[in-house]
Formats: structure tokens, sequence, C-alpha cells
């Protein structure tokens, strides 16, 4: 009978050599495994042999059992494995876009900012659009009929362009005067910035816009020594350059402040040897910027001997320009989808 | 402006190894931006004067000749030229090939070549004025007018720089930044500032020291107006032409010049920044008054125009009439022409305000009224006449002043100001000598005494009108003299308070979060004027809207009380480019002069506006819960004007109604011009929606035992709610969930079929096959009894 074992060994190994893929790996498995199955043929003999002959028998039998059901396990994971998947694909197709949607690229210029001068402490305070006179040039210090209001052509509101001061009113064309409401409401010490819209009265070209979006930072503090400011000029070009960007302060004119300052940084291009977009001098004029004017602190019901501090204005539409070079800021307010859809 | 290096180096010995760009860059530090210069030598290179010897007729072209000229060189140069007004023996301007003329006057210099021209070699160009730069010294009668130099002492080869002694270099500077510095918009208050920069000695100007007899009556009716007022008599004048180096000097500083009357009151101007004006005696009746202009008094200008005066407007008079425009310009009757023999010279001061509000209504804005409007100093006469007189003496020795009347009714007094040094030394975050505190101020025309911490400053008279007056400007004055480079930035120190926490604007901002990344809206600006069809097709009255005066176009007068019209218009410009879009705008909406809000509106267009409903109907749900604001309820209260009938929503929380949703309606499409897109609008107002300052949700616990979800359909009327199921089947199981509606087929007309998931649970264990039957017969009962539906029985 164990001649009849060492038999039923070969052939499972035959059967075993003959398998190829799942389908005759099941019926192998059936042949030996199932309840009717060779090896189940082979146990069901044991209580008919001779009882010396069992015991090896046993043995023998269930080595068969135990060598198929291994083999097959093996082999079954490993057709598994070289099986995978019926899916044939051209995996070069996209991505699910889940792009789609995104925030204008002058508002995303801003939150960048508002994230570096939140975390200096400075508040975001948002001021009325329509003003009037008195808040946007009388509190700032420009004295009435002084040539320097005409560097802001106005809208003024139909029915109130006659008057004057309080009852004269505009859409802000700038943000400054906002500045002296905040101050007049919270007091000082202060550090804010108010981001927002204003609106000029001019005609419009790849340069020059009527709407545009300014970003203003002011901080007052006792004693505030004016080149401290830098902190302010330096946040903001760091921001928006992702690395520290050389600056220089130098004399400028605007009634608010005193001193005043144009606030030049380093040319990005040519990295201040002199090239066609700095107009070969090395530097590029990016915002004004300088110490609250007296005047303004009276307006604002603070003593000037007491308090200083330093203002930073620049004009978001610029550095976005800059950023992406955009060469049309007419863009900005075109709601062209086929522009707004590339700033993701 | 423009500035003279040469004229600037009369008054200061400036250092012989500055170079003009460092001039450059310390005048732009410290004082006024520079916007460029240019070198007028070295422009002129290869230009040289050239004698016409022989002129023949061009073979090929009626319009240009051929001529060989001398131009200094052993043999004659033969040139095309097209010249009108060219002859044989005419010294003319020649541009030698390597040179750079504008052509045709315009547009950056191009370099000049040996070249052919219509088969005819030419060695170069013979110049009209205007390609070399020089319309003002060389008037063009007509466009293809070359210059004569008739009557200039020249020769063949002589370079043009050195004829017109033209080897300056002209600094442009910025104006805009120098409004509140009346002392600068003369060649030597820069000069005055470029000594103090340089810390160098500046040279005085000619003192007027003549005794003469009282001249020209002189009266003045209104002193605020006219602070000041001489006038010279001269007679016996010769009004020829200037001298070359005058007229060059005018010329490249963009004055043109006229004749040497006039030449030197220009000349005057430019350099000490007073404006001057020579009248014709002749023509003054009995003296000089000084008056407000009656009420519609006329005015013959120079340049014929009359203008109809104000009592505002100041007008210099004579006994009998009108003469000139106070400060601003001169009229047609007293001008100086070349035969003029007598004149009667005023030097003023008019007031800054009325000579701007005068030279604006007129849109008269002359070199002597942007002067005025800066306020000029009353001492600037005597310089004035100073330089008037030395200049009259040099150039027109024959003229006799006869007389002199000087009326100074308000001089300009000199101002003081007081400043702790303690106060200079905290703001400027340095500590700073007395000695240098003087030496620096002294630069500038300060007189500075120190005594116990405090500097007395005695602002000089050309700062003492408005400029210099507080203690800040004294710490401008030092510090951009010093340099503002010079002082180390310091990092503030600030007192740590408490935490920001502003909750309306983080709201704001998650909801534009929310809608761009998560709902894959795109963000748009738009303009907060709209055009009146916008504003038609959003169906918002216009007479109740706030306007500008001057808008940027008649259509564009109204601002905006929504942002619908602005989006309604963004979707007709995309319309063509896109099948379906998403566009949001978070901006600022008018309703009176007091009261604007922060408004939200989003657009969606496509194709099936049910869809387009319901989603922005979820995009508004998720609001609350992902930006963090108060809830809110869906309504119908309020339609919104642009909504399609019946197809709108209103959000309302407990102050009201603040906003809503809508099908976009065909009307409003017709007539913004939308063709074939569904669109579903909504607009909120932000300032009505309250943030929270936290979250509110709180924890539910998980389910001891699992839940069974069972879905249901139930047949209804189709007047019977989605909003009824809910209420009277939620309160029976753990959680409830609509499906779909289905409408035909099996389900009768006037019907719709309800599709729900709803899920049950029990604390008190896993619910068996019978409980959950049992319940949801409960829940088909009540379905039938209250809301009538019908349960098609299930397989």
């Amino acid at each position: 009978m164990l001649e009849k074992l060492e038999t039923m060994r070969q052939e499972a190994e035959n059967d075993l050599q003959s398998i190829t893929d799942l389908q005759t790996l099941q019926k192998v498995k059936h042949d030996w495994l199932s309840k009717a199955g060779k090896v189940t043929e082979l146990l069901k003999a044991i209580p008919t042999l001779e009882p010396e002959q069992r015991r090896p028998f046993g043995i023998g039998a269930n080595e068969i059992k135990t060598m198929l059901t291994e083999r097959l396990n093996a082999l079954e994971e490993q057709l598994l494995d070289s099986a995978g998947s019926d899916l044939k694909l051209d995996l070069t197709i996209p991505g699910f876009d889940f792009t789609r949607g995104g925030l204008h690229p002058t508002r995303q210029m801003r939150d960048d900012l508002n994230q570096a001068f939140l975390s200096l402490g400075f508040e975001i305070y948002n001021g009325a659009q329509i003003t009037t006179e008195q808040s946007a040039f009388d509190n700032l210090n420009f004295k009435p009929d002084h040539p320097a209001r005409e560097t802001m052509d106005t809208y003024w509101i139909a029915g109130t362009e006659q008057k004057s001061a309080k009852e004269r009113y505009c859409l802000r064309p700038h943000l400054t005067g906002a500045s002296v409401d905040y101050l007049k409401e919270h007091g000082a010490p202060a550090r804010f910035v108010y981001p927002g819209m204003v609106y000029r009265n001019e005609s419009t070209d790849p340069g020059h816009e009527r709407a545009f979006y300014q970003y203003e930072a002011l901080i007052v503090e006792k004693d505030f020594s004016f080149a401290s400011g830098r902190l302010l000029i330096d946040t903001i070009l760091e921001r928006v350059f992702g690395k520290p960007i050389e600056t220089r302060m130098r004399a400028g004119f605007f009634p608010f402040v005193e001193p005043g300052f144009e606030i030049d940084m380093r040319c990005q291009v040519c990295g201040g040897k002199g090239c066609g977009v700095c107009k070969y001098v090395g530097w590029i004029e990016i915002m004004p910027g300088g110490v609250p004017h007296p005047n303004v602190l009276l307006a604002a019901g603070l003593d000037p001997m007491e308090w200083s501090g330093f203002y930073i204005n620049i004009g978001l539409d610029r550095l976005v320009m800059m950023r992406y070079g955009i060469d049309d800021v007419r863009l900005f307010h075109s709601a062209d989808l086929r522009f707004l859809e590339q700033f993701k | 402006m423009k500035i003279s290096l040469n004229w600037i180096k009369e008054f200061v010995d400036l250092p012989a190894d500055l170079s003009i760009t460092q001039l450059a860059s310390d005048l732009t530090m410290r004082t006024v931006e520079v916007e460029g210069y240019e070198d007028l030598g070295a422009s002129l290179d290869n230009i040289v004067v050239a004698r016409v010897e022989v002129i023949q007729p061009h073979p090929q072209a009626d319009r240009l000749r051929v001529a060989k000229v001398d131009c200094g060189e052993a043999e004659l140069s033969q040139v095309v030229c097209g010249g009108s007004n060219l002859y044989e023996g005419q010294l003319v301007v020649l541009a030698k090939p390597g040179s750079f003329v504008k052509w045709h006057g315009e547009g950056e210099p191009v370099e000049i070549k040996a070249s052919k021209l219509r088969g005819v070699d030419s060695a170069g160009m013979i110049c009209a004025s205007a390609e070399i730069g020089m319309e003002e010294l060389f008037p063009a009668k007509e466009e293809a007018e070359i210059v004569d130099l008739q009557g200039y002492d020249a020769y063949p080869g002589q370079p043009i720089s050195a004829l017109l002694g033209r080897n300056d270099i002209i600094i442009e500077v910025d104006n805009k930044s120098i409004t509140n510095r009346p002392d600068l918009w003369g060649q030597y208050g820069i000069a005055r500032e470029l000594a103090a920069i340089y810390d160098l000695p500046l040279k005085p100007l000619p003192v007027f020291q003549e005794i003469l007899p009282s001249g020209i009556n002189v009266e003045i009716e209104n002193a605020d107006r006219c602070a000041r007022y001489a006038a010279l008599s001269i007679e016996g004048i010769q009004n020829e032409q200037s001298p070359v180096w005058m007229r060059e000097r005018l010329a490249s500083l963009d004055v043109r010049p006229v004749n040497l009357m006039v030449d030197i009151t220009n000349y005057v101007m430019l350099c000490v920044g007073e404006p001057t004006h020579a009248f014709d005696a002749t023509h003054v009746d009995g003296g000089i008054v000084v008056r407000q202009a009656k009420q519609g008094e006329k005015l013959t200008l120079l340049n014929d125009e009359v203008l109809e005066l104000r009592e505002s407007d100041l007008l210099i008079a004579d006994k009998t009439k009108a003469l000139a425009l106070a400060g601003v310009m001169g009229g047609k009757l007293d001008s100086v022409l070349d035969d003029t023999r007598d004149v009667i010279l005023e030097v003023a001061n008019f007031d800054a305000i009325g000579t701007r509000r005068t030279a604006t209504h007129f849109g008269l804005r002359t070199e002597s009224s942007s002067r005025f409007e800066k306020a000029l100093d009353t001492q600037r006469v005597d310089q004035a006449l100073g330089l008037t007189v030395a200049l009259l003496k040099e150039l027109m020795p024959e003229a006799r002043l006869t007389g002199f009347t000087d009326l100074v009714l308000k001089p300009t007094a000199a101002g003081s100001v007081e400043v702790e040094k303690q106060y200079l030394e905290k703001r400027l975050g340095t500590e700073l000598k007395v000695e240098e505190v003087k030496a620096l101020l002294g630069r500038l025309g300060f007189d500075v005494t120190y005594k116990e911490g405090v500097f007395s400053c005695l602002v000089p008279s050309w700062r003492a009108t408005g400029d210099v007056s507080l203690p800040a400007d004294i710490l401008e004055e030092i510090a951009r003299i010093r340099g503002y480079e010079s002082f180390a930035f310091t990092p503030p120190v600030v007192a740590l308070g408490k935490a920001l926490n502003q909750p309306q604007i983080q709201m704001t901002q998650h909801i534009a979060q929310l809608l761009s990344q998560r709902l894959g809206m795109q963000e748009v600006f738009t303009y907060p004027w709209v055009e009146e069809r916008y504003l038609e097709a959003a169906g918002i009255e216009k007479e109740s809207l706030l306007k500008l005066a001057t808008p940027p176009s008649p259509e564009q007068a109204h601002l905006r009380p929504s942002l619908v019209p602005g989006l309604i218009e963004a979707v007709q410009l995309n319309q063509h480019h896109f099948e379906s879009f998403k566009i949001f705008e978070q901006g600022v909406v008018f309703f009176d002069l007091h009261n604007q809000a922060q408004h939200l509106a989003f657009a969606l267009a496509g194709e099936d506006a049910e869809k387009l409903l319901f989603e922005a109907k979820g995009a508004l749900q998720a609001i609350p819960r992902l930006a963090m604001s108060e809830a809110f309820d869906f309504v119908q209260e309020e339609a919104p004007s642009w909504a399609e009938h019946g197809l709108w929503l209103n959000v309302k929380n407990k102050q009201g109604v603040f906003g809503g949703l809508g099908v976009l309606s065909s009307k409003a499409k017709r007539a913004a011009g939308i063709k074939r897109l569904a669109v579903v609008m909504a607009e909120i107002n932000l300032d009505a929606l309250h943030a929270l300052p936290s979250r509110d949700n709180a924890f539910k616990s998980l389910p001891v035992y699992p839940l069974v979800a069972k879905d249901l359909s139930v047949i209804l009327e189709d007047k019977v709610s989605w909003a009824q199921v809910e209420k009277l089947v939620g309160p029976m199981v753990r959680d409830i969930a609509y499906i779909t509606e289905f409408r035909g087929g099996q389900v009768p007309e006037g019907k719709r079929s309800l599709s729900f998931r709803v899920w049950l649970g029990s604390d008190a264990g896993t619910m068996t096959a019978v409980e959950i039957d049992k319940r949801m017969v409960a829940i088909t009962r009540r379905l039938e009894k209250e809301l009538g539906g019908v349960v098609p029985t299930t397989k």
C-alpha cells in the first residue's frame, strides 16, 4: 500500500506542475482536497489497512495533504498577484480637476500681507469707502486749495460736489483718512493695517486704473523713531518677494507725513546694476511712507509731542503685476475668467 | 522742473570730482527726485555749422535738392536736403554721419549714416530745429523749414555746441515732490539746497540799491491778496533780440525767447522763482491799481482770449481799465513788443490761494501762477529787483531807471520754532551734538540758538510761508540734510496686549475660502459704479441711488446698491468663453451717504437651473458651519428684483431678511444680453450675518448599538413639501436624509414620489427585524394619515 502512496505523491506532484492559471488550480484543489477528493479517499482507506500499516500510511497521506495545501496556497497567491486587474487604462489622462475656483490675485496678495502683519500684532481695519473732504483731505493736512490736492483727482458724489469739508462727499481717493477715524475710535498706542479699494478720477491705460487696491499700515507709539519704520517696509517686501529686499528711504513730500519718504527697493531685475526696468538707477520706487504729521495726530485727538509713529502705503495692484508679470492693470477689474483662473 | 547745471555753478562751486550721477543721487535722497538729466553738449556731437555752396535739383525727386556744403573740411560734402528755405550761401546746421538727431522731431534720437537718398549719395542731414531739439531757439514757420544761422557769428565746421555755448547738463526734477517747497522753484533755490547738502558757500545775488525818485502811483485794495507791490519805471529801452547765451539758456529750460525785456523777466523768474511782469508804460493810465475785478468785467489776454471775470479774481488795472490778471497772465493791451520804449516793471507778491483759484477757474496754469500758488515770501521781490537791474545794466545800457515805488503791506515774517533737544534725539533714535544741529540748520539758512535743552530756530523767509513751522519740520530738515541713511534701524519695542480677535473679519475670509476652495467659485472684482443697463436688468430703481458728479462715463454714474448688476455683467462677458462657470464677489455697496455695507454675491451659470439653484442653496447652507457664522433660515418673504417668479428664497436671521437666492429671471437675462446660459444668483449682506466668537456645535455620543438605515418612498400631492415630511418623520427616527424625487411613470399626475432614508436605533440593544418593521409601519401610517401619502408596498 505504501507504493500506492508514492504513486499518489507523484501524481499530486504532476498535477501541481500542470497548474497554469487559477482555473486549473481550482480543479487540482477540487480533485485532491474536496470532500470527494483523492486525499480524502486515501484517508478513508486507512481503517481498511493492516494495523501496522495504518500509522505510516496515515503520516504519508497527511504529508501529501499538507504539501498540497501549502503548495496550492502559495501558487494561488502567486497567480493572484500576477493576474492583477482586468482594467486597461490610459494613465496619461489627467486626474480629476480639483482646482476650479480661486481667489482674486490681489486678494491673495492682501491675505499674504495680512498674515504677516497679524503675526506682528496688527489689527485689520475696514474704513468706509464713502468719505468726506474733511476726512480725506482736511484731517490729513491737505490745506484747502493746495496743489497737493490735485494729485488725487477725486470722485465727488453728485449733489455734494459744490459743498465743502464734512458736507462734501466722495469715494475715498486713498486709505489714509481711515487712519484718523481708527485712532479717534481706539486711541493710541495703535498698530493696524487697513487694506482696500480706492478710487481716482483718471483716464485709464495699461498702467492706470480708476479703482485700485491699496494696503496701508500704521503704527503709533510714544517717541517712535522714523528709522524703526523700516520694520513695516521690510515686513511687506519680504513677504512679497520671499527674501529680504534692500531698500532706501529718501526725501518725499506727502502732506500727511513729516518727515515723508519715498521708499525705493533694489531693482530685482538687474540687482542694482541698472537696467531698463529701473531706468538705469538700480532702484525702483515702491511705496511712500513717513511719520504721521503733527496735524494728523491732532485731528485724531492725539498729542503730537507725545505720540509718533510710521505709515506705509503700498499699491497692491502693482505688486501683483510684478509678482506675475501682468502688463495691464485694467485686467484686475475685468472679471474675465480667462485672466483670473490663472492665479490659483 | 528743469535745472541748468551751468547756472547752478554760477552760485556754488561744486566739487570738481562730483559726478552728475552722484549729484542726481544726492539731490534725490535729500531733497527732490531727479527724474533724469541730459548732456546737451553730447547730444550735439558731430553736428556742425555748414555753408551751402551749390544747390542742384535732385534727379529723382521734386521736393529734394542736392546741396554741396562746406563743413570746414578740405572737400565739399554732398547732402540731399528737403528744406523749403534752402539757399546758396546759407549757414545751416549739418548733422554729420555718426551724429544723433530726432527723426522728424519725434521719438528717441537715431544715428545719422552716410547713405543714398533716392539714388543720390548724402553725407549727413541738414537739420530742422525740431530734429536737434531747438524749437524754442529757432521756431520753424513750417515743417520743412531748416535752421538758418543768418546773423550768427558762425563759421563752417564750427561745432553747434560751441556756437551756442551749449555745454550744459539739464537736470529734470519731479514737480510733485516740491509743491511744498516754494524756495525750490528757481535755480537759485536749488543752488542753495546743493550748497547745504555739500556744505559749500552760496554766492549772493546782486542787491538792489538804486536810489530813485518815487515812481508811478500804486494802490493795493486788498493786502491779503497782494502783500507787496514794487513798480520800477524803465525808459528808453532798445528792445532787441537777446544775446545768444540768454536765448540758449531760456530755451534749454523750455522757455521761448521773445525779446530782451520779456526774456529778462523770464530769466529772473527762472533764477529766483519770482514771476515779474513788464507793462508797456504808454498803455498805463495814471498809475497801477491792484484790485478785485467787478463781476462780469472783461479782460482780453495776450493770446486774444477774452475772460469774463468774477469778483474773486484779482486784477492789475490802471485808473480806467483792467490790464492783467494778477499773478497769472498779462493782458493784450499792456504787452511789451519789440518797439516798446518805456516799461513799468512789476515785481509783486500775490497770495497763493487766490492766484490758484483764478488760474484753475480759467484753465490758465502759467509759469507765473504755478509759482505764486506755492506761497512766495515778500523778500523774494528784493532778489528779483536786484537781478533785474543787474541784467538791465549789462544788456540794456541805454535804459534809464526813472522811478521806483514799493508798497510792502504784509512782509513775510521770519517764523520761529522752538524744539527740545530731547524730542529730536528720541525721534531720531540717536544722540545729537548742539553744534552739529546748529551747523546743519545753518547751512539751510536757519539761525539757531541753544539754551537749556531747547533749540530756537529762526526760519528763513523763503521757508516761512507754511513749509517750516513745527518741531517735526525742524526734525525733518536735520534728518534729511544729515542723510536719512545715517540713522540706524532700531527694532521698535511694543507692549504685548490682548490677543486680537476679529471674528467678523475672519468669517468674511472663511466664506471666501469656502466658496473658492471648496465650492469651486472664482472671485472677481467689479467696479462700484455700474452701467445703467445692468442696473435695469437687475430691476433696481435708479432714482434713489448715489451718483458720481463726474463719472467715468455718463452711463456709469450710479454707485451700486447691490453686487448683482456687476455680476450680471460679468456673466454676460464670460458667456462667450465658457459653457459653465461660478463666480463670486465680496465688496462694498452703497445705500446713501452714510450707509454702506459689505456684501457677498455669487452667480452660477450653466445648463440646468434647478441643479444650480440647489447648488446655490447648498453653498449658503454651508456658511454657518464652515465659516463660523450664526445659523439662519430659508424663507420666502421678499422676492429679489432679479429673480424668476417663485424660484427664489430669502435668508433670514433674528434681525430679519438679509439676502436671497434665486434663478435669474428671463427678463433680466434678455435685458443683459445673456443668451443661452441658465443663471442662479445669490446675495447676502455680510454685515448682517453675525460671526460666532467661537464654535457653537456640541459633540454627540456615538450610538452604542448599530443604527439601521431604511429607504422609503412615498407618493404625495405636489403641494406637500419635503420640509413637511422631514418635520413629521424626523422626531420618529435617529436621523433622516432626502434622497430624490420622481414624477411621471407610475406616479399619478399632480403627485410626486419622494424618497428618503431614515436611521433607526435603540439604546437598549440591536433592533430586531420585528422592531424595525413595526417602526417603519408607524412611519408609513403617519405619512398616510397626516400628509395623505401613499407608500407603495415593497417587494
